[in-house]
């Protein structure tokens, strides 16, 4: 298995105003893989289809080598899901939401489900409509883990989360993932948060997946260049051009963002008659908003 | 995986189902000990037979209203969630349904123990003038199946989304407007035969109709 996760020309309407369109995504097996993306990009929409929660209108998806939504119960019983709202039943105390969720569960384990009940401190007599937002987060991610999955579907699990509460959520699941080796996709737009662990992303915005690749190349690829006499178009180019705009404040030349950048590229601006004054490093967040405005400049020029 | 569902569907319907289960075993007793109030020397068989008429009408409206009250119990709190958290167990839909079904039939067994008994322990206890006979057995079967019925119907309709609540509810809606328009018509009762045929025999609610007699001739 060389994807846990899958998907090709994903179409999906999800009311007149939002669509998703022609999503392919790749999710390494044994990767954590962030799904970045403003509030409304699609990325919820895109779980809920990966988990058989919506249908698809158009495209293919599986999931651990299996098809959605043919094979959904055999993949929900090998995929542990943290949904961005808390989905169990208010009404039922912890210990029996535990009680109850176990039961659907063939690899449930019982000892591993106390020691991460105690490692959160959870009070296992209180409702679950009474837990605080901590609570609750700690109790969807210690479901999720107890049930051993082998792929981690997490939405948005530390939304709204104080720092504390944070920190012991995630490094329960690194634990969990360095110990069994699962995989991860966990979506957020709390950019610096994933930047600490994850080893590949994608980038979700106006219902596409704009980008995808290892997060190293995320980091070190992605570079905005100050160009002195560009050229009008940058033929045969080593990297790719997202954005091209003239430098603010008067000054000559032009800043390009350019994705796939290494240092011995910049001979080819020689060999086009430019010249390559400044290379700007973007950290994570600069690098995720940059790409989101090229994405954006390049849909609205069509 | 059928006793954590029952387990579940009992704790959000408890406390009705208590009240139900003891209204079950009390209206046989209390049509019974009405009557026997009526009559000076003992029961007398026109006004028994006018009393147990009378609370007749009780049966069939406590089975469909149980039927309703566990249907709606069996899937309120999923469709409070939009059914995001039934949809993301290992477990097929279909199965999902079923044993949110049978456990709701489990349940229905309460009332149904709570007749049983009432309408035994009424007529055991009452001196049934000669002339008339008890039914208990019958009539805990005919709430049984009416019971069952109304679960089962209830169920299949919140088991659907709100858009199948709309077809329902716009598809009675037009039923009433055609009542209405067409009973402008003379010798037109549309409503009436409608209802003819849902309730005489063999109408698929047939067992709602009719004479629900706990003692009869």
């Amino acid at each position: 298995m060389s994807d846990a996760i899958k998907t090709s020309g994903l179409w999906y309407r999800a009311g007149p105003e939002f669509e998703l369109h022609d999503v392919s995504m790749s999710v390494p097996a044994g990767s954590v893989y962030g799904f970045l993306g403003p509030n409304g990009s699609g990325k919820t929409t895109t779980i809920r289809l990966l988990l058989g929660l919506h249908r698809v209108d158009r495209g293919d998806i599986s999931l651990l080598d299996r098809e959605v939504p043919k094979a959904m119960p055999e993949i929900l019983q090998r995929t542990g899901y943290v949904p961005e709202r808390p989905h169990l039943y208010p009404s039922l105390t912890v210990s029996e939401a535990v009680r109850y969720h176990g039961a659907f569960y063939e690899k449930w384990d019982e000892s591993w489900t106390d020691e991460l009940f105690d490692r959160f401190s959870l009070p296992p007599n209180q409702r679950v409509g009474k837990l605080s937002k901590g609570e609750t987060g700690k109790l969807l991610m210690a479901l999720a883990l107890a049930q051993r999955p082998e792929l981690l579907v997490l939405d948005e699990p530390t939304e709204g989360l104080d720092p504390v509460v944070r920190r012991d959520i995630m490094s329960a699941l690194l634990d969990y993932v360095s110990e069994q080796g699962a995989t991860v996709l966990i979506s957020s737009h709390l950019v610096h948060e994933l930047e600490r662990f994850c080893n590949w992303v994608g980038l979700m915005d106006q219902g596409r997946l704009i980008s995808e690749l290892p997060m190293e190349q995320f980091k070190n690829g992605i570079k905005r260049l100050r160009i002195i006499d560009p050229p009008n178009h940058y033929d045969d180019s080593p990297f790719e051009i997202l954005l091209r705009e003239p430098v603010n404040g008067g000054v000559p030349g032009e800043m390009i963002l350019v994705q796939g950048w290494h240092a011995d590229m910049a001979e080819y601006f020689g060999g086009v008659g430019a010249s390559l004054r400044e290379v700007v490093d973007l950290d994570l967040e600069d690098g995720f908003v940059e790409m989101l405005r090229a994405f954006r400049v390049q849909a609205t020029e069509g | 995986m059928f006793k954590v569902i029952l387990e579940t569907q009992w704790k959000w319907v408890r406390l009705p189902l208590l009240v139900a289960t003891v209204a079950a075993f009390a209206i046989p007793v209390l049509s019974v000990q009405d009557a026997g109030r009526v009559g000076t020397r003992g029961l007398d068989p026109y006004l028994l037979l006018i009393d147990m008429t009378g609370w007749g009408v009780a049966y069939p409206l406590l089975a469909a209203g149980i039927g309703l009250l566990l249907a709606m119990t069996a899937w309120g709190p999923d469709h409070r969630q939009g059914h995001s958290y039934a949809l993301s167990l290992p477990i097929p839909r279909w199965r999902f349904a079923m044993l949110r079904l049978g456990a709701g039939s489990v349940l229905l067994a309460m009332p149904i123990i709570g007749i049983t008994a009432g309408s035994f322990a009424a007529t055991a206890a009452a001196a049934i003038p000669v002339g008339l006979t008890a039914y208990p057995a019958a009539l805990a079967i005919r709430f049984t199946l009416a019971a069952g019925l109304a679960y089962s119907v209830f169920f299949a309709i919140s088991a659907g989304s709100t858009r199948t609540a709309g077809y329902i509810l716009a598809g009675m809606s037009a039923l009433i407007v055609a009542h209405t328009v067409f009973g402008l018509l003379p010798g037109v009762d549309l409503m009436g035969a409608i209802l003819e045929r849902l309730y005489d025999w063999p109408g698929p609610l047939a067992i709602f109709g009719g004479r629900w007699m706990l003692i009869d001739v």
